[in-house]
């Protein structure tokens, strides 16, 4: 049974990964297979709370003719809208004072009078929680995860992964390359904060001399020993892939992280702890760190690279082109079959709806005795255990 | 006469810290209250933590002993569902997170936290309260011609607070100060300056447009209120400041405009400049914001010695001669 929905709506929430343009065109389609009309809200929820900053108006009417040849094509045309969070929105009040205001309220109202009438959300860990906040305060919606880290849970796949993993594949490949006519160890640092899908993935694709992921601290002597024990066979060079997130095993040689202790001990009468404290790591901090490490270990000449959001740019892949088609189409199917408040997953070899809720707080984190660390282990590969 | 000013049903304050032995927030040795409340949002901010003007969550995930030691704020504590781990419990990394957009700041989770790892920055605190902690160290004070001074956030935006707060501290007999962006109405700084000796403000930058990008509001009402007050207390002293940020602000243009702004003046008796230093990088992540000036580095030496020749030209002090 079709429902009477006359009107939705498509729109990002989080950072940008690659091909997103795919989940556009999938919805759409689908939509209007179902004689639905189909708009886009630019910039997350921006074009709907400030449609004056679009000449064009904050709304994108999306039609087949329209989407017909974006799938395969990079960028979004929708935007997106990284730190966009209706809850608390910055705003400069009647004195000239700057302050953040909740405007979820307004925000469901302006869609109410648009008439749209329930919104597909692509979203990340972050934005989840926030569409989840509006999904109670009544909004129908139903998203799909996206994630180049491939990190949220209840998912096997997130949208944009597939893309992001063959793009380090390929880098690392060639980091491989320059290390080898370099004769040093190249040390490469991926995205991965908590999750080192990406890094062990490209790692294994390469056959990486060692892969250090957040979920297996690791001990640099045991990586060390691996590199040495290859040069010994006549190696003249090394690969290390580090995910971003990774840490050290606890005990060992802590790196030194902290920024100014004594105005931390001033300001926050928190926050003055015996070392320890997590500050927002600069990117790359982990590849010197190290690389470092493994140089004074080995006694070879070191070098750190950081992919970092290289990864998040360029074209999808014919994997994630499939992946994104299926998840715009099937986010259209839940809401024809009168479902909100749920997330589209990839459960192989299912597509499957499960409550947003049961994504919230959780990441999909490599477990120990994954096939993908076994088949790691088996090549020769170090994870630093 | 002074009292006057000072409302009197206004005996709390929403205070983040006070900070003694303070030697860079006036002159001598000083303690520093630091109201909460901002009414700017410069990127460059070193204290995050004092930016809301609501009492506000902070974790350090430095000093959590994790699920399987603790784990007490994982048991029903938190009424938004906002606290979690991450992984299946296998993990070596078993500490607590905070989901920071589910958070609503309510605090239930503080007192279960047996390690402070979980804390709130902001507490109530009555005038008598913070004059008493000031006043111990008053021999100090005497000593070096320090006293207090109201920092924030920014102070001002608690005015009646601030205002019984330095009119008690001058019954005390300590000298007052305050530090000031000066982004508040007229009405706010009427009530708060008749009692400071010293008031420290800054001038971040002199357009009104790049004032906007950087520090989220345009300065126009900063320089209308900068004049008015100069104006107002002709008795009162005024020292201008720069925070100053690489490629923002640290340049000669800025140097030369502010001066142009605050010589006319003669109860303007000093300006100086702050060096960025990226102190309050760490605290964004206890609150779970993004630190988005973490690629800038501290002005160098140099910089700094060739803007402070043209401030101690103009004030006709014998600067060393700027290194060209």
């Amino acid at each position: 049974m079709t429902t009477q929905m006359k009107r939705i709506a498509i729109n990002f929430g989080g950072g940008y990964v690659p091909g997103l343009n795919a989940v556009i065109t999938g919805a759409v389609l689908a939509a209007s297979e179902l004689g639905w009309e189909a708009v886009g809200i630019r910039d997350g929820f921006e074009g709907v709370l400030f449609p004056d900053r679009y000449p064009d108006g904050g709304l994108m009417k999306l039609t087949p003719q329209i989407v017909e040849n974006l799938a395969g094509a990079t960028g979004c045309i929708l935007g997106t809208a990284a730190q966009s969070d209706p809850f608390h929105v910055r705003a400069i009040n009647v004195e000239n004072m700057v302050e953040e205001v909740d405007r979820s309220d307004e925000l469901l109202g302006m869609i109410k009078k648009e008439k749209i009438e329930a919104v597909i959300s692509i979203v990340g860990a972050r934005a989840l929680s926030i569409l989840w906040k509006l999904n109670r305060k009544g909004l129908r919606t139903v998203c799909v995860p996206k994630s180049v880290e491939n990190d949220v849970a209840a998912t096997m796949l997130s949208f944009g992964f597939n893309s992001a993993l063959s793009f380090v594949a390929e880098m690392l490949e060639r980091c491989r390359q320059a290390a080898q006519s370099a004769r040093r160890i190249g040390v490469v640092e991926v995205l991965g904060e908590h999750a080192g899908w990406l890094a062990l993935q490209a790692g294994m694709a390469v056959c990486a001399d060692a892969v250090l992921i957040p979920e297996i601290p690791y001990d640099l002597r045991k990586v060390a020993a691996k590199l040495r024990e290859k040069a010994k066979a006549g190696r003249t060079f090394g690969l290390v892939v580090v995910a971003e997130g990774a840490q050290p095993l606890a005990g060992l040689h802590a790196p030194s992280r902290t920024s100014d202790s004594k105005m931390k001990a001033a300001l926050s009468p928190g926050a003055t702890g015996n070392g320890g404290f997590h500050v927002i790591e600069r990117s790359g901090q982990v590849a010197a760190e190290v690389a470092l490490g493994i140089q004074r270990l080995t006694d070879r000449e070191t070098y750190p690279l950081v992919l970092g959001q290289l990864a998040r740019g360029g074209t999808p892949t014919v994997v994630d082109r499939q992946l994104g088609l299926g998840y715009g189409a099937g986010a259209v199917r839940a809401l024809d079959s009168e479902q909100s408040g749920v997330m589209i997953v990839f459960q192989p070899p299912d597509l499957k709806f499960v409550p947003m809720a049961e994504a919230i707080n959780k990441f999909r984190t490599v477990p120990a005795k994954s096939e993908f660390v076994q088949i790691t282990r088996a090549l020769g590969i170090s994870l630093g255990d | 006469m002074e009292n006057q000013l000072v409302h009197p049903k206004a005996p709390t304050g929403l205070v983040l810290n006070i900070q003694h032995f303070c030697t860079h927030d006036g002159p001598g040795i000083r303690t520093t209250v630091f109201l909460k409340g901002c009414s700017l949002r410069c990127k460059w901010c070193s204290n995050p933590e004092s930016i809301r003007p609501t009492p506000e969550l902070a974790y350090n995930p430095g000093k959590c002993i994790g699920e399987k030691q603790c784990g007490y704020c994982l048991k029903n504590v938190c009424p938004e569902s906002a606290i979690y781990v991450v992984g299946s419990g296998d993990r070596a990394d078993d500490k607590v997170r905070v989901n920071w957009d589910l958070c609503t700041n309510c605090g239930k989770c503080v007192p279960v936290c047996p390690t402070n790892a979980l804390y709130l920055f902001g507490q109530e605190m009555t005038v008598g309260q913070v004059l008493d902690e000031v006043e111990q160290d008053s021999p100090f004070y005497r000593e070096s011609g320090g006293g207090m001074t109201l920092s924030g956030g920014e102070c001002q935006l608690q005015p009646d607070f601030a205002a019984a707060l330095l009119a008690g501290a001058h019954e005390r007999g300590i000298n007052t100060a305050i530090e000031t962006a000066s982004n508040v109405p007229w009405d706010f700084m009427a009530k708060v300056l008749p009692h400071v000796d010293t008031v420290l403000h800054d001038i971040k930058l002199t357009d009104p447009e790049r004032h906007k990008k950087w520090t989220g509001a345009d300065n126009a009402r900063i320089r209308a209120n900068l004049k008015r007050a100069y104006e107002t207390f002709p008795d009162k002293k005024f020292i201008a400041r720069t925070p100053l940020i690489p490629g923002v602000n640290d340049d000669e243009e800025h140097v030369r405009a502010t001066l142009a702004f605050i010589k006319p003046y003669k109860n303007v008796v000093d300006y100086e400049l702050l060096p960025y230093m990226r102190f309050g990088e760490g605290k964004y992540g206890f609150l779970g914001r993004i630190y988005e000036m973490q690629d800038f580095n501290p002005p160098t030496p140099e910089t700094l010695k060739r803007l402070r020749a043209i401030i101690d030209e103009a004030f006709g002090r014998s600067g060393k001669p700027a290194r060209e």
